[in-house]
């Protein structure tokens, strides 16, 4: 079997090039496209024909991959006859597809204005009159879609932001602004969640006092978090579904059940920093309760040395 | 009521009691033992609720001092492991406590099946009455 069958036989079989493949598609490159990148990156020049014998694409779709992929830059072509292809190395790659991706928003973003402007230029048709306090339904699908929702609750937030989950149901908003937004909210900020004493976790730059410890009992399959008491993200955990799903509403009905819900586990939880007894019997544990227990000492001990030194006086007597 | 406790009832000297100390602070633990102790009555010591919950299923003593905030596992945590059990009814437990606790809290403690209550400081005279009439209650 020569080196080449053998990197061939890669892209068949269940290896690091099918993680890689998964993991280009992020990058706006679609199944094939980051097949026959990866495969001239690894195999070098290649003419178009060979590349779709050894990758099993039609002719037709491979020359077509291969134009695009050097539309985007990341593969190049020799001159010679036949035309023979190869590819940028990897570092230079992403780097390439991360600015089409970054010009991609900056265009996007530059088009908002005008789309605006051109659609306020057409009248609207619609005679039925908007209720505003018809109550909203949105369902959300993907990371993105839900960390955008959540970054602008934090935002627009003005007076709380009520968050329960596992550390485990926020653990995928790690590295996003999600926290830093938390963290930086004038609102009121309460947090429930489950927090073992080790390792790090996702909220330890909060300060502790806006944290409870969710209890076991409580630490159901729901997370959600509301803003002013008239919005609710809530998570929703399908496990036929593989991305994160969530419903946003600000449905007042919907809101204020789980706000009283979220005031019954609140009043009940303990804050992280606190160890049980403090948590039920309140801080004054500190000081007074100090001071009570030196005075039952001092009883004890009076007691004990007047009895002893009577015992001692007999004694002495005796003697 | 269980089988062994009516046995240990019937055996109650009120003279000479078998008395369980639950309380983290060694010094107190100490003088109540030392006293108790010239009043003829047998002490164990636990410093710990865990260590205290231990020795209350030995089945030994014929009342239990215990002492509501200790660290990690406290006087509560004693009572309910005592209550998921269907224990506490069986023991005489006098909460002996100096937090910042409610009367209501307390009575709600008794309702629940705790024997008595005495919060410090206590003169200790009025601390072994309190321990006998519990005892014997």
């Amino acid at each position: 079997m020569t080196i080449e069958s053998l990197v061939e036989n890669m892209f068949e079989l269940d290896n690091p090039i099918n993680e890689l493949n998964r993991l280009l598609i992020k990058y706006d490159l679609t199944p094939n496209q980051a097949k026959v990148y990866l495969y001239l990156s690894k195999m070098g020049i290649k003419t178009a024909s060979e590349v779709s014998k050894s990758l099993k694409i039609p002719r037709t779709e491979t020359y077509h991959l291969l134009s695009t992929l050097q539309q985007k830059g990341i593969i190049f072509s020799v001159f010679g006859k036949p035309t023979k292809f190869n590819a940028v190395g990897i570092d230079e790659s992403i780097a390439i597809l991360i600015n089409n991706e970054k010009n991609r928003i900056n265009e996007l973003e530059t088009g908002k204005e005008s789309i605006i402007k051109l659609w306020k230029l057409i009248p609207k048709y619609s005679g039925n009159k908007e209720k505003s306090d018809e109550n909203k339904f949105q369902t959300l699908q993907g990371r993105n879609s839900i960390l955008v929702k959540l970054e602008q609750m934090i935002k627009e937030s003005s007076e709380n932001i009520l968050v329960l989950g596992t550390e485990s149901d926020f653990k995928k908003f790690y590295y996003t602004d999600f926290t830093n937004l938390l963290q930086k909210t004038k609102s009121e900020l309460r947090i429930l969640t489950d927090y073992s004493n080790k390792g790090t976790h996702i909220f330890e730059d909060v300060p502790a006092k806006k944290i409870k410890k969710l209890d076991d009992k409580n630490r159901e399959d729901f997370c959600f978090i509301i803003k002013d008491d008239s919005e609710v993200i809530f998570f929703v955990s399908n496990s036929e579904v593989k991305d994160m799903m969530a419903l946003w509403t600000d449905s007042k009905t919907f809101v204020t059940t789980l706000r009283s819900l979220f005031s019954l586990i609140w009043k009940k939880a303990h804050h992280i920093d606190e160890s049980n007894a403090e948590s039920l019997l309140g801080s004054e544990i500190t000081y007074e309760h100090r001071l009570r227990e030196i005075e039952q000492e001092k009883l004890i001990l009076n007691y004990l040395q007047k009895n002893f030194k009577l015992s001692e006086n007999k004694l002495g007597a005796r003697k | 009521m269980s089988k062994n406790s009516t046995m240990r009832d019937s055996k109650i000297n009120s003279n000479h009691l078998n008395i369980l100390i639950i309380d983290d602070n060694e010094q107190i633990t100490k003088m109540i033992t030392t006293f108790l102790e010239l009043k003829n009555h047998n002490c164990r010591v636990a410093n710990d609720g865990k260590q205290g919950l231990a020795l209350i299923q030995e089945n030994k003593h014929d009342v239990v001092l215990l002492d509501l905030a200790m660290p990690e596992f406290d006087g509560y945590a004693v009572i309910k492991a005592l209550e998921n059990n269907d224990m506490l009814k069986n023991n005489k437990i006098i909460v002996f406590t100096a937090s910042t606790i409610t009367q209501d809290e307390l009575e709600e403690l008794v309702s629940r099946g705790v024997t008595s209550y005495i919060l410090k400081p206590i003169d200790i005279d009025l601390l072994l009455s309190k321990i006998i009439e519990s005892a014997t209650s």
